[in-house]
């Protein structure tokens, strides 16, 4: 049974799955509806076959089963050609549009000579397999090369140089846009020194539509994951909603130059001349609106911004402006470790609040059932009892990025899944060199933000 | 001056397919033989986890056994969260059961 909103989205994923299953489609939605509904649901009709619906439920399970009940055929898996039919600008255009094969924005059109002009950022064998993705949980997965990983980036719009990243992110096999219904969203920063070597923006406005690299990097994550990672609307893409953040993928670099802590790619075991990207998942983002310190210390104000997550697994990541981990640093907290152990030890919730979450029903609940700590535990208390759901402090991250225009941070429910390794797909030349007149403009503006701070006065070491 | 109505030549392009490989690495499954009666058999509901889906269970498995004689209802919660598997519960109604119903899918 699945309720009707998904009758489309049922059919065509058990097909994929390669069975014809048979279902029966209450109507939508169950969730938060009075017992009596729900009772009248089951008296009622199938919203999408019209008929009875538990007599239709037994008839699924007594009526013999049909040819291609037997013998299901898969729904997929013809090999697709290397090449598109030939055709105009304009009408290559359109198709990509008509067939969502990009973010409902105009993209650069794969041509084998861009393609093969983007191939020159990498020493990889273009035909190199990289890896496998689904948004969805089980259906099956498309394969993609190096190739194909290049003309996704073509498509949005990165040059060479952009390459070796955009593999990395290819080779984590993890989608963007997840299929949940729940709209999930993703983060991706990069540390090391391929930041500079290919522009990337760490320090005023990273997160804003101003820096190359750092959009077209978090675009063509976008754009694979619609076409290596077989998203499409209404088919595997599930999300109610949507996510805004599901265009770009929050992509900066990491200002390493300007935290007081270690760069995040070290603090996970990595050496800091290796480049890194470090990917995430989450759904939620919250600015902090204001200084750090000019009424409480920022990591109270943290606390109380916690309070609007559902804390599921104990998961939290902080985007924060340089002069916030300065201020924290004065604080006491010589490390971002100290600060994910301050947080574990000093947030609480009342359990009620924390089981009475939708998300943590769905994905707390089972755990306590089924007897795993803390949760089962958690799950005899009385309601109003406090409980520290934080209590891994290597699941609180902290992050570094921005200009030092304002004391602020994000908060987000994101969680690190995977920091993939650049440099292996570097060419063995060295990074593709953006143009030299480009190259000294960028340098020049960051030299001007660097003497601004100079002549502030305000010095982080 | 006359102006020609020809139309312009347009370039034809030819570019790359941007879409992963189907790799075909899902088998088809045949679904299992149908009963001939409800009635007598042990019929599983098994909630997968999505809110509402448990009291639902719980008035499709009134309805049964109002509506079919000597059926027995098994109603279970699956381990885990709606997307993991329940090797151990599967395989107890494999064992035991006649017939599975899963629900409540969304």
């Amino acid at each position: 049974m699945a309720s009707g909103r998904f009758a489309e989205f049922a059919a065509t994923d058990s097909q994929n799955h390669g069975m014809n299953l048979r279902f029966t489609f209450p109507p939508y939605p169950l969730v938060g509806r009075p017992r009596e509904v729900l009772r009248q649901y089951v008296e009622g009709r199938d919203p999408i076959s019209g008929k009875p619906l538990m007599p239709q439920v037994v008839d699924a399970l007594t009526k013999p089963l049909s040819e291609t009940e037997k013998a299901p055929r898969p729904l997929r898996g013809a090999s697709r050609p290397r090449l598109l039919k030939p055709d105009t600008e304009e009408n290559l255009q359109q198709l990509f549009l008509e067939n969502s094969w990009a973010d409902g924005l105009p993209i650069i059109l794969p041509t084998e000579e861009r393609v093969a002009h983007m191939l020159t950022g990498t020493s990889a064998d273009p035909n190199e397999v990289v890896g496998r993705m689904t948004i969805t949980t089980n259906q099956e997965k498309l394969e993609y090369t190096v190739e194909k990983v290049a003309a996704n980036a073509v498509m949005a719009g990165a040059g060479p140089e952009h390459l070796p990243v955009i593999l990395a992110l290819a080779a984590g096999q993890e989608g963007s846009m997840p299929s949940s219904t729940t709209s999930f969203a993703r983060m991706a920063f990069v540390n090391g020194p391929i930041r500079e070597e290919i522009g990337m923006n760490s320090g005023l406005g990273a997160l804003s539509p101003f820096n190359h690299a750092n959009a077209v990097i978090g675009r063509a994550w976008t754009l694979m994951t619609i076409n290596l990672g077989d998203s499409r609307l209404g088919e595997t893409f599930m999300g109610s909603t949507g996510n805004p953040l599901n265009y770009n993928n929050m992509c900066f670099a990491e200002n390493e130059e300007r935290s007081v802590w270690d760069a995040f790619h070290v603090q996970r075991g990595f050496r800091k001349q290796e480049s890194v990207i470090s990917i995430f998942r989450g759904w939620s983002v919250i600015n902090s609106m204001g200084a750090a310190g000019c009424c409480r210390p920022a990591q109270e104000e943290m606390l109380l911004l916690l309070q609007a997550f559902p804390a599921l697994h104990g998961s939290i990541t902080f985007v924060m402006d340089p002069l916030v981990a300065k201020h924290l640093k004065e604080q006491g907290f010589n490390t971002a470790r100290q600060l994910a152990e301050w947080i574990c030890k000093n947030f609480k919730m009342p359990v009620g609040q924390y089981f009475g979450s939708d998300l943590v029903y769905s994905f707390g609940n089972p755990l306590a059932r089924d007897g795993v700590e803390p949760y089962a535990s958690w799950w005899k208390l009385p309601k109003e009892t406090l409980i520290a759901p934080y209590y891994q402090p290597e699941l609180i991250n902290s992050v570094v990025v921005g200009g030092e225009t304002q004391a602020l941070w994000f908060t987000t429910d994101m969680v690190c899944s995977q920091s993939l390794p650049i440099d292996k797909w570097r060419p063995k030349s060295g990074v593709y060199q953006e143009e030299e007149q480009a190259a000294r403009r960028r340098y020049a503006r960051q030299k001007r933000h660097a003497a601004a701070l100079v002549a502030s006065g305000y010095d982080l070491k | 001056m006359a102006h020609s109505t020809a139309q312009p030549v347009r370039a034809l392009r030819t570019v790359l397919d941007p879409r992963g490989q189907p790799t075909a690495e899902v088998r088809p499954s045949p679904l299992a033989p149908r009963l001939d009666t409800l009635q007598g058999k042990t019929v599983y509901l098994v909630d997968i986890g999505f809110g509402g889906g448990y009291d639902f269970l719980e008035e499709a498995a009134a309805w049964l056994q109002r509506n079919v004689p000597a059926i027995k209802i098994e109603l279970r919660h699956k381990r885990g969260n709606m997307f993991l598997g329940d090797p151990e519960l599967f395989a107890e109604i494999k064992a035991r059961g006649d017939a599975v119903i899963f629900g409540v899918g969304g």
